[in-house]
């Protein structure tokens, strides 16, 4: 077996952490092309590193993204079967130039998202007027549905491929209706811990929302006490409660909405041992267990 | 959401080229994955793209995939972001940031998946960023979830990129030797 230096590890840890540049990232790619055992260890490290994504919330891709991935397999299948050369893919020179980049294609009725047809039938209607004309492709129906997506869509992320007439002005982009398009806004996690070692909390704040969500890792209350959670702010003249935490694996609130985002990216987050329910006082009756501060892991687009 | 057990199923059928089994996979994973590539993307046109990619590639190496190692989420997540980290260094002259605000709409849902019990690896695994420095946690979090490069890092932190370098190699040392590997 060969010793793999401490570059080595190191570089496979980076990859697999996303840190390198992208001639580095050839390099770790060329190397595991070649050796399967330094390849296992970068897939170590990927699949350690994965846990994470459990922390990240779910967003609906579009609909039209199934839609291309069948018309991708379904090609290659095609270039497998025959030698000649592969199919055109659907609609790819009938789209109109502004879908060019998702090229619509026919929708099963059941997958298309009936907010898409729902809402806001005004605006759907002269879209669809529109998009009629520039298509010819006789599944007209279902490639509306389609194509209605991704013109609402387009028209939210990317308006300067519409057409200037189609152009929404700014104030315009609340027409996005309910078309799955949102990027995560920032989101912020603080592990509350007692000390070096395991988090017993997780606390993450939605700065759009300010919800906040506390999941419980490791820590137990004791019989007949609760867990509290307190805002502390040198901009408030005492902690504030959050509630009472711990009670479930998870505790969703919105309950910081009440504070501003400043207060709230400074303040120490910390949690008490109280009375079961929580201090009858609204103050925290002894010191903190498990303390911790928020940490910015999705910024907002800057 | 699907059980682990479920998702290795429906890999095992996918790698057999059932169709059926692709669409029931997608459907269950898809939100998570295009949730994980839209934020280090943060376009919802490239993070399109990179998932299509990533399910294209789902479907043509399933045979590959080893539930001795992986889960089957975090295999293809690992796919997926993969690919979003080689479209984002490789952008890097196009600033991704200049993109419009609408992108600030909504919140995305709570996951039903974190919604679990979170599991061992994943407490493991923050057990040990949590014995780091708390800006190396930062810097740790920031890298995975973001996908920022040390450029972007060291502009964050306020610090020379050799800086973020060193900072970075030691982190995944430390966290290497506290998970005992």
């Amino acid at each position: 077996m060969m010793a793999y230096s401490e570059d080595h590890i190191a570089l496979a840890a980076e990859y697999a952490l996303g840190t390198l540049d992208a001639d580095e990232r050839a390099q770790v790619e060329t190397m595991m092309a070649v050796d399967t055992e330094f390849s296992a260890i970068v897939r170590a490290w990927e699949y350690r590193l994965g846990a994470l994504n459990q922390m990240v919330g779910t967003i609906e891709p579009r609909p039209i993204v199934w839609e291309n991935i069948k018309a991708a397999i379904a090609n290659s299948a095609a270039s497998q079967a025959r030698p000649s050369p592969p199919v055109e893919p659907v609609a790819e020179t009938a789209a109109p130039p502004v879908v060019a980049e998702t090229p619509p294609m026919a929708v099963e009725p059941s997958t298309a998202p009936a907010a898409g047809h729902s809402a806001d039938s005004a605006n759907v209607i002269l879209l669809a007027g529109r998009v009629k004309r520039w298509r010819s492709i006789a599944s007209v129906a279902t490639a509306l549905a389609a194509a209605l997506v991704g013109m609402l869509a387009v028209q939210v992320y990317r308006p300067e491929v519409l057409p200037e007439a189609l152009r929404p002005k700014p104030r315009i982009q609340t027409v996005e209706v309910r078309v799955p398009a949102p990027a995560p806004s920032a989101q912020y996690v603080a592990l509350l811990q007692g000390g070096p070692g395991a988090p017993a909390f997780i606390l993450t704040v939605d700065a759009a929302t300010k919800n906040f969500t506390v999941r419980k890792v490791g820590a137990e209350a004791e019989r007949g006490k609760s867990f509290e959670l307190w805002l502390i702010s040198d901009r408030l003249p005492q902690p504030r409660s959050l509630g009472v935490i711990g009670g479930s694996d998870f505790t969703a609130r919105p309950v910081l909405a009440g504070f501003d985002a400043g207060t709230i990216n400074g303040a120490t987050y910390a949690v008490t041992v109280e009375q079961a329910g929580g201090s009858p006082t609204g103050q925290p009756t002894s010191a903190p267990v498990y303390t911790g501060k928020l940490i910015e892991t999705v910024p907002a687009a800057r | 959401m699907l059980t682990p057990a479920e998702l290795v199923w429906l890999l095992a059928a996918v790698a057999k080229g059932d169709e059926i089994a692709f669409e029931r996979l997608y459907t269950a994973t898809r939100a998570k994955l295009f949730g994980v590539v839209l934020r280090i993307l943060r376009r919802q046109d490239l993070a399109e793209e990179v998932i299509q990619e990533a399910y294209v590639k789902i479907w043509n190496s399933a045979g590959q995939f080893n539930p001795a190692l992986a889960s089957p989420i975090t295999w293809m997540a690992s796919i997926a972001r993969n690919r979003a980290i080689d479209v984002v260094r490789k952008k890097s002259e196009v600033s991704i940031e200049e993109e419009p605000t609408a992108m600030e709409v909504a919140a995305d849902s709570p996951d039903p998946l974190a919604r679990r019990e979170m599991t061992e690896e994943l407490k493991r695994l923050l057990e040990c960023v949590g014995r780091l420095e708390p800006d190396r946690q930062k810097l740790v979090l920031l890298a995975y979830y973001n996908g920022w490069s040390r450029e972007q890092l060291a502009a964050k932190f306020e610090t020379p990129v050799n800086t973020v370098k060193t900072w970075l190699r030691r982190s995944m040392m430390d966290i290497r030797e506290c998970l005992g590997l």
